[in-house]
C-alpha cells in the first residue's frame, strides 16, 4: 500500500541526493582547484555554494513538514532524523570545500614541497569516502558505511604528519611560511571533511541498523544496562 | 490558486435561543481536503451540517448569514434541499448501509433519480466501487447483504454510495473514528485519491489525521473559528495561541 509519507520521503530523499551530488562535485572541484593550481575551478566551488546552502534550508523545510504532518516512527523516523544531521554536515561539506578553494586562490600554485605532505594521498581517500558515504546513503548500504567509519583514523594520522613536515620545512626557511601555513590548513580541513563524512556514515548506520554509534568510543561502552537506565 | 467552492459569511447558528456557532466566515476551495478540528462541543459537526442544510431537520435551529457554494446561496427559498444533498454527499461515523445487497446500496440513489437501465447501473456499481478502492474486495459479492461487509468496508461502501450520485462535494464526519488502524488508513488513502476529483470537507476530532489527509484545517472552540490556515501552516507555525495550546495538546 503506497502511504501519504512515502510521496514526502520520496522527495526528501530525491533532495538529499541533489545535495550530496552538488557537494561532491565542489569537493572535486576543490580538489582539482588545488592539484591542477586552475583558480577558475576554485571560484566555481565558491559560486556553488550558494546552491548548497539553498538546498540545504529546503531540506531542513522538508524534514519539519514530515515530523508536523506525518508522525512517523520506526525507520521512517530514523531516517528522517538522519536527514537532518546528514543534510547539516554535507552543508559543512561544502563550506570546507569553499575554504579549500580560498588557500589555493591565496597562495595562486602549489609550492615545492607540496609532494612531501601526504595532501595529495588525504584528498584521494577523502574523496573516495565521501563517494562511499553518500552511496551507503542511496543504497542504504551499513556495511559500505562502516567501511567510511574505519577509513577515518588514516586521515587524522595523515593530517598529524603533515604537522611535522610542515613544521620542519617552515623552520628552514622564511619564504616558506605563507604556503606552509596554507598547506596546513587545507590538510586541517581535509581531516574535518573525513569526520563529516564520518558522521553521515554513522547515520546511515542509525538508519539502517537502528544503532548510534557516533563518538566510536563510546560504541563499546553502551552496553544493555546503559539502555536500561535511560529507560527507567 | 484553486477556486472557491464553498463560502460563507458571519454564519451564525441558534438552537434556539441558544447560539452554537458564531460569525464563521470561511472560504473552501475546490478539489482540496478541508478538515475542521477542535474539541467536543465546539461545533465543528454543526458546521458541517450547515454546508448541505441537513441542520434543517432538527426542530429550532435557526441561520444567520450566507452559505454559498459555486455563488449560490444554498439557503435561498428556490433551492432544492433534495438535488442540494446529491451534490453535496455526506459520509457519517457510523457506517449507515442499508439492509440490502451491496448491488442495491449503490443502485438505490442513481435509481430515484431515474437511473433503471441496467448496463448503466452496472457501470455506476463498478465505477464507485473501484473509487472507493473496494472493487477487488467485493466485485465477487455484489448480491451479498452490504451488513455482512467489515466496518472499514461498510464505510468505503458508504463513500461509494455517495459517489454514485456524481456529487461534486463530499462532507465527511469523523468517518474513521470508529474503524481499527488499518482501516484508517485505507480511508485516508481513499481521501487523497478522491480529492483529484472532489471537494472534500471533514471533521475529525483525531489532530493527527488532520494533519495526515488535509490541506487546509480550520480549528474551532466554543461555535468560534479561532484560525483557518494551510495545514502546514497549522502544525508547524499557528498564529494564534490558543490554537498552538489545542495542537500541542496542552488543551482539548
Amino acid at each position: 500500500m503506497q502511504r501519504l509519507l512515502d510521496e514526502h520521503l520520496d522527495k526528501l530523499k530525491t533532495r538529499i541526493i541533489k545535495m550530496c551530488s552538488l557537494v561532491d562535485e565542489q569537493v572535486s572541484f576543490a580538489i582539482r582547484s588545488v592539484e591542477e593550481e586552475n583558480l577558475e575551478l576554485a571560484g566555481t566551488v565558491i559560486d556553488l555554494d550558494k546552491k548548497v546552502n539553498k538546498f540545504d534550508v529546503k531540506i531542513d523545510k522538508i524534514c519539519q513538514k514530515i515530523f508536523a504532518l506525518s508522525q512517523p516512527v520506526a525507520m521512517d523516523l530514523r531516517y528522517i532524523m538522519s536527514s537532518l544531521t546528514i543534510n547539516s554536515n554535507l552543508e559543512r561539506i561544502g563550506d570546507i570545500a569553499v575554504n579549500i578553494s580560498e588557500n589555493i586562490l591565496l597562495i595562486q600554485k602549489k609550492p615545492a614541497f607540496y609532494n612531501q605532505t601526504k595532501i595529495a594521498e588525504m584528498f584521494t581517500i577523502v574523496q573516495q569516502m565521501l563517494k562511499n558515504a553518500i552511496d551507503s546513503f542511496i543504497g542504504e548500504n551499513a556495511e559500505l558505511a562502516k567501511k567510511v567509519i574505519l577509513s577515518d583514523d588514516m586521515i587524522d594520522n595523515m593530517n598529524a604528519e603533515n604537522h611535522v613536515i610542515l613544521k620542519e620545512i617552515m623552520k628552514y626557511n622564511s619564504e616558506n611560511i605563507e604556503p606552509a601555513v596554507a598547506l596546513l590548513v587545507i590538510s586541517r580541513e581535509l581531516e574535518r571533511l573525513a569526520d563529516h563524512t564520518t558522521n553521515i556514515a554513522e547515520d546511515v548506520f542509525f538508519i539502517v541498523e537502528a544503532q548510534m554509534i557516533k563518538h566510536k568510543y563510546e560504541k563499546y561502552l553502551f552496553t544493555q544496562d546503559d539502555e536500561e537506565e535511560e529507560e527507567s | 490558486m484553486k477556486e472557491t467552492k464553498i463560502l460563507t459569511e458571519k454564519l451564525s447558528l441558534f438552537y434556539s435561543e441558544k447560539q452554537a456557532l458564531k460569525d464563521i466566515s470561511l472560504e473552501i476551495p475546490e478539489k482540496r481536503v478541508t478538515a475542521f478540528i477542535g474539541p467536543s462541543g465546539c461545533g465543528k459537526s454543526t458546521f458541517l451540517r450547515v454546508l448541505n442544510r441537513m441542520n434543517d431537520l432538527i426542530d429550532n435551529v435557526r441561520i444567520e448569514g450566507k452559505v454559498y457554494v459555486d455563488g449560490v446561496d444554498i439557503y435561498e427559498r428556490n433551492i432544492d434541499v433534495v438535488n442540494l444533498r446529491k451534490s453535496i454527499g455526506m459520509v457519517f461515523q457510523k457506517a449507515n448501509l442499508f439492509p440490502k445487497t451491496i448491488f442495491e446500496n449503490l443502485v438505490y440513489g442513481p435509481r430515484i433519480n431515474g437511473i433503471n437501465d441496467k448496463k448503466a447501473l452496472d457501470e455506476i456499481v463498478e465505477t464507485t466501487l473501484h473509487q472507493a478502492a473496494i472493487w477487488d474486495e467485493v466485485k465477487d459479492r455484489l448480491n451479498e447483504n452490504a451488513l455482512s461487509l467489515s466496518g472499514g468496508q461498510q464505510q468505503r461502501l458508504c463513500i461509494a454510495r455517495a459517489l454514485a450520485v456524481k456529487p461534486e462535494i463530499i462532507l465527511m464526519d469523523e468517518p474513521a473514528s470508529a474503524l481499527d488502524p488499518i482501516s484508517t488508513a485505507k480511508i485516508e488513502e481513499l481521501i487523497h485519491d478522491l480529492k483529484k476529483k472532489y471537494t472534500i470537507v471533514i471533521v475529525t476530532h483525531n489532530m493527527q489525521q488532520a494533519a495526515r489527509v488535509s490541506d487546509n484545517t480550520a480549528f474551532f472552540y466554543l461555535g468560534e473559528l479561532i484560525e483557518y490556515d494551510r495545514t502546514t501552516k497549522i502544525f508547524t507555525n499557528p498564529s494564534i495561541k490558543q490554537t498552538e495550546d489545542y495542537v500541542t495538546g496542552r488543551f482539548g
